[in-house]
């Protein structure tokens, strides 16, 4: 069966060239070559920090963001490359949530006219749509009643359930969720997570999950997807991702999440500060992880052949050589690291 | 040992169109030198407003309306505006959530460091600078001597995190009361910053209150907890106890709903149904009540106020015990 | 079933909500001081012939420059006709001049503005372009070409006046357009696959318009204003048409005998300026829907 998306070779630059007065602007290269399918009915849950290109990998997805390399299919269709109508025309089938319940909906609109509107646009009578409002209202757990409503009358979790409901009103193959909980109480976390679990588990839509909290991806994911500066570094199934990561960055997140568990956490060995993220608009040559990177620091230790760079002595590949996403371990787990297999 | 920071009774209001609506009900808490204390709820459950209403930065027409707030045994309520002006940055330190609106982008770091050195302290502007370098040496931004020159756009958001924890500790402050510090940064780097909380505390010798959302922050870093809901405190206990046996059934229930990056494969969230009350519209008895899992009304629970109960160990249900039964 | 029963539930719910509406309105002074206020002008400028007590332009040679009297209760002017019937039928012309320059200032400056604020681009840089000059260009000697080119009927005059403060309802257009662009649920528009026009129409338009309505009410109050002072300087709606401006200037060679007349003429001007910027105040603060949060927001 073939990928419901297949996303190959994704690039998309912003700034670059001059500005009016001649001073050349740096180029953000937010995402860098990102090549990923997804089946129907799966959940790929993209994880990475602030700056990682997450969000913008998303919005070019569903050509929200105009790439500037690479392809994007979608049920066997381009996205990338056709006319605005043509993409317009398959827009029922890819929806997206956005992470912002507060902006994402129109201050002016009731929540039935927003929950109606994705129906209304693509043809359907405004009678058939009211009807489905309801039902939707009711699928995500509000009340038909409170389709008069506007959103400020609602809670922040009651806003993202209209957003939800917004984004399967059409009964789309194909959801991109944009950090949807990260605004939300973790109270409220849990219902919409739950509910987004149930939306998959009667109609069959593929989530693409785009999050920061490792736990939250951990629950929804089937496979997980680690962004660092604009790249995948490392893609797995859940709990082989989870259970065995192989790449330094994930293992260093891993180890950052602090857990409600005392007795762990007072245990725990101290992490060894590694730095912040850089920025996509002075990538680091080679792997863009190395100036971070615990791993190289240990690899290099034990000798072979190094470098100077990022003020330590790391292993030449690491540095000079830009690794690729490649079988590491398992089949279905890559990682792009030249030592993914150490501890 | 007395409390370096104490709490009674607080509590806070705002005009409303039905009288005055409570923000914070009763709240009572204390924490010592070397200690840290997780002030723990979600957004409206009066955390914050708690704190920036015992340091008198409650927004008009927000107001104090009962309660005292010690600080070493002297309330910080019944001082003049003045007098709380110079206890707060010089006695107690404050950390703010967000790292970006805390510096003002058109000075320099140093000379915003400087400042709060200088709005309390008879020195010179180059001891003040001075000082500026030793104190982001302190909060290990590496080439102080360099960054002190910096604009805040220069620094990323946990080096600002730093910046502002370097002014808050300028002072040598006896407690630091630092809200959600680590919420607008990256796991990776939220961990350096509650490390470098840690240190500070210890090497100084300050009560930490640290407010806070996320239950795997209290874990890693109090020593003490309380969970406040709808404006009152509805558990507090050592972070140990209460993990181990939470008693509250907000509590209980807060803990299952979290996604945890270890939990088994499978496990499923139990969510706390609702959202919690409009502080305008809280519900009579307890006013968890309406989402609880074992909420009884032979017991009261629509009824009355539950009160804290226990000895260290407190929680305000009609139900412990029971509540614990159900869990 | 159930379903009609919820309907109903959202019926009364939206019934509700309109009454709260309402006395969100009733409640504001401003506004009721305003509404109040037009309404008394329009109403005098419909039912003008019934309300003066004598013909506009019938002159009464023997009864020139009369001081106020039973029969002409603010005098007369120079030829004898009745201030007080000039000045009722005056009220027709400004209420013409403003609505329709609002009218037309609103619907073209707003969809120029929503367009050049939402296409961006070229298409934006085009008609900034276009809104600069025609603001940089001074609106009275606009106003005077048009007049000269067209001659000096009413609708010379509207045109005049409407195209002088198209670009001004533009340019605020626009400027809050930029400002709504980026907002996610734009974003979440485009994302549902609507086409560029029904996100203005739908989304960017209804979200700009309330500062726009308030910058476009007091722009009536100018362009009443504006015309008063064409017909002051003879360019506007000719004698002898009873205009507001009219009875200034034919007042004025009359000024120190009988300062009645144009001042009668110019609190005219003032008070219609006064309740356009009470009602304009007043939508100001009752159009935006945030506003309608009972609590503060202090948690």
């Amino acid at each position: 069966m073939s990928a419901l998306l297949e996303v190959e070779g994704l690039r998309k630059r912003f700034g670059g060239g001059r500005a009016l007065f001649g001073a050349a602007r740096p180029e953000v290269r937010a995402v860098d070559g990102i090549s990923f399918t997804l089946a129907r009915g799966e959940t790929l849950g993209l994880v990475g920090e602030t700056g990682s290109g997450k969000s913008t990998l998303g919005r070019l997805v569903l050509r929200l963001i105009e790439p500037s390399e690479g392809r994007v299919r979608f049920e066997g269709q381009e996205v990338t490359g056709v006319s605005a109508a043509a993409l317009r025309a398959m827009r029922p089938r890819m929806q997206m949530v956005f992470q912002d319940p507060y902006g994402s909906l129109d201050p002016r609109m009731t929540a039935g006219a927003i929950i109606a509107e994705p129906m209304t646009a693509h043809g359907m009578a405004r009678a058939e749509a009211a009807r489905r409002v309801a039902e939707l209202l009711g699928r995500v757990g509000l009340s038909p009643a409170m389709a008069a409503r506007y959103p400020h009358e609602f809670s922040g979790g009651q806003r993202q359930r209209i957003g939800i409901a917004r984004a399967i009103a059409l009964d789309p193959a194909l959801v991109v969720l944009d950090e949807p909980v990260s605004a939300l109480d973790v109270s409220v976390q849990a219902q919409i997570l739950n509910l987004l679990a149930e939306i998959q588990a009667r109609s069959g839509v593929a989530f693409l999950f785009i999050a920061h909290d490792l736990g939250v991806v951990r629950h929804v994911s089937d496979r997980v997807a680690v962004m660092y500066l604009g790249r995948i570094v490392e893609m797995a199934p859940r709990d082989a991702l989870y259970g065995a990561p192989r790449h330094p960055y994930t293992v260093s997140l891993l180890s950052a999440v602090p857990r409600p568990d005392p007795a762990k956490e007072r245990n725990r060995p101290r992490i060894r500060p590694i730095g912040e993220i850089g920025s996509a608009a002075a990538l680091p040559s080679g792997c863009r992880f190395h100036p971070r990177c615990p791993r190289a620091r240990i690899v290099a230790a034990r000798g072979g052949e190094t470098v100077e760079a990022a003020g330590a002595r790391l292993p030449r590949p690491c540095v000079e050589q830009d690794p690729l996403l490649a079988p590491a371990g398992e089949a279905a787990h890559l990682a792009a690291c030249h030592f993914p297999d150490e501890a | 040992m007395t409390a370096a920071f104490e709490l009674r009774g607080l509590t806070a209001a705002v005009p409303g169109e039905k009288g005055a609506v409570r923000l914070v009900e009763e709240v009572s808490l204390h924490v010592r030198a070397g200690e840290t204390l997780a002030v723990v709820g979600e957004s409206g459950s009066g955390k914050t407003v708690t704190f920036t209403s015992a340091l008198g930065l409650l927004p008009k027409p927000g107001r104090v309306i009962a309660g005292e707030a010690l600080l070493e045994g002297e309330d910080l309520l019944k001082l003049s505006p003045e007098a709380l002006r110079r206890r707060r940055g010089a006695r107690i330190g404050m950390v703010f959530q967000d790292p970006l609106t805390g510096l003002n982008p058109v000075f320099r770091v140093g000379e915003q460091i400087a400042e709060v050195l200088r709005a309390h302290l008879p020195i010179s502007r180059r001891e003040a600078r001075e000082r500026a370098v030793a104190l982001l040496a302190r909060v290990q931004i590496p080439d102080p001597a360099r960054r002190v020159d910096d604009y805040p756009h220069q620094f990323s958001g946990g080096m600002r995190q730093r910046v502002l924890i370097a002014m808050a500790i300028a002072l040598g402050p006896r407690v630091l009361i630092a809200d959600e510090p680590t919420t607008a940064l990256d796991v990776t780097v939220q961990a350096q910053v509650l490390d470098l909380l840690g240190d500070l505390r210890d090497a100084e010798g300050m009560a930490m209150v640290l407010i806070t959302h996320d239950l795997g922050v209290v874990a890693r870093q109090a020593d003490r907890v309380a969970v406040m809901y709808a404006g009152r405190v509805v558990e507090t206990g050592t972070v140990a106890e209460v993990f181990a046996a939470p008693r509250h059934p907000y509590t209980i229930s807060l803990f299952r709903s979290i996604p945890d990056v270890e939990a088994p494969a499978g496990t499923t969230l139990a969510p706390i149904a609702g959202s919690p009350p409009d502080p305008a519209r809280r519900p009579v008895g307890c006013a968890f009540a309406p989402r609880c899992f074992a909420v009884s009304d032979a017991a009261g629970c629509r009824s009355a106020r539950p009160l804290l109960i226990g000895a260290g160990h407190e929680a305000a249900c009609h139900r412990q015990g029971a509540a614990e039964l159900a869990a | 079933m159930s379903v009609t029963v919820e309907q109903i539930d959202a019926a009364a719910e939206a019934a509700a909500r309109r009454r709260a509406a309402i006395r969100r309105y009733t409640r504001h002074p401003g506004f009721m001081i305003g509404a109040v206020g037009i309404v008394l002008l329009v109403l005098v400028a419909l039912f003008a012939p019934w309300l003066a007590p004598h013909s506009p332009t019938r002159t009464d040679l023997m009864n020139s420059l009369a001081q106020p009297s039973a029969t002409y209760p603010l005098g007369t002017d120079q030829f004898g006709r009745c201030v007080l019937s000039r000045l009722i039928h005056g009220a027709q012309v400004s209420l013409q001049v403003g609505f329709f320059v609002v009218l037309i200032s609103l619907s073209a400056g707003t969809i120029i503005g929503a367009v050049a604020g939402y296409a961006g681009g070229w298409i934006e840089r085009a008609l900034v372009a276009v809104i600069d000059i025609l603001l940089a260009f001074p609106s009275f000697l606009l106003a005077l070409a048009l007049v000269a080119a067209r001659g000096n009927t009413l609708d010379s005059i509207i045109l005049a006046v409407a195209i002088a403060y198209t670009p001004r309802v533009a340019a605020v257009m626009r400027s809050v357009v930029l400002t709504i662009r980026p907002r996610p649920f734009i974003e979440a528009s485009r994302a549902i696959g609507l086409t560029p026009w029904k996100i203005v129409l739908r989304h960017v338009i209804p979200n700009a318009l309330p500062p726009v309505i308030v910058v476009a009410t007091v722009s009536a109050a100018t362009a009443i204003l504006a015309e008063a002072g064409l017909s002051f300087l003879g360019l506007g709606v000719q004698p002898p048409t009873p205009t507001w401006g009219n009875v200034i200037s034919e007042g004025q060679t009359a000024i120190t005998t009988n300062p009645l007349i144009s001042l009668s003429a110019g609190l005219c001007i003032a008070f219609t300026v006064v309740v356009l910027n009470l009602l304009g105040d007043g939508l100001r603060d009752t159009l935006d829907p945030q506003m309608r949060r009972s609590t503060g927001k202090l948690l």
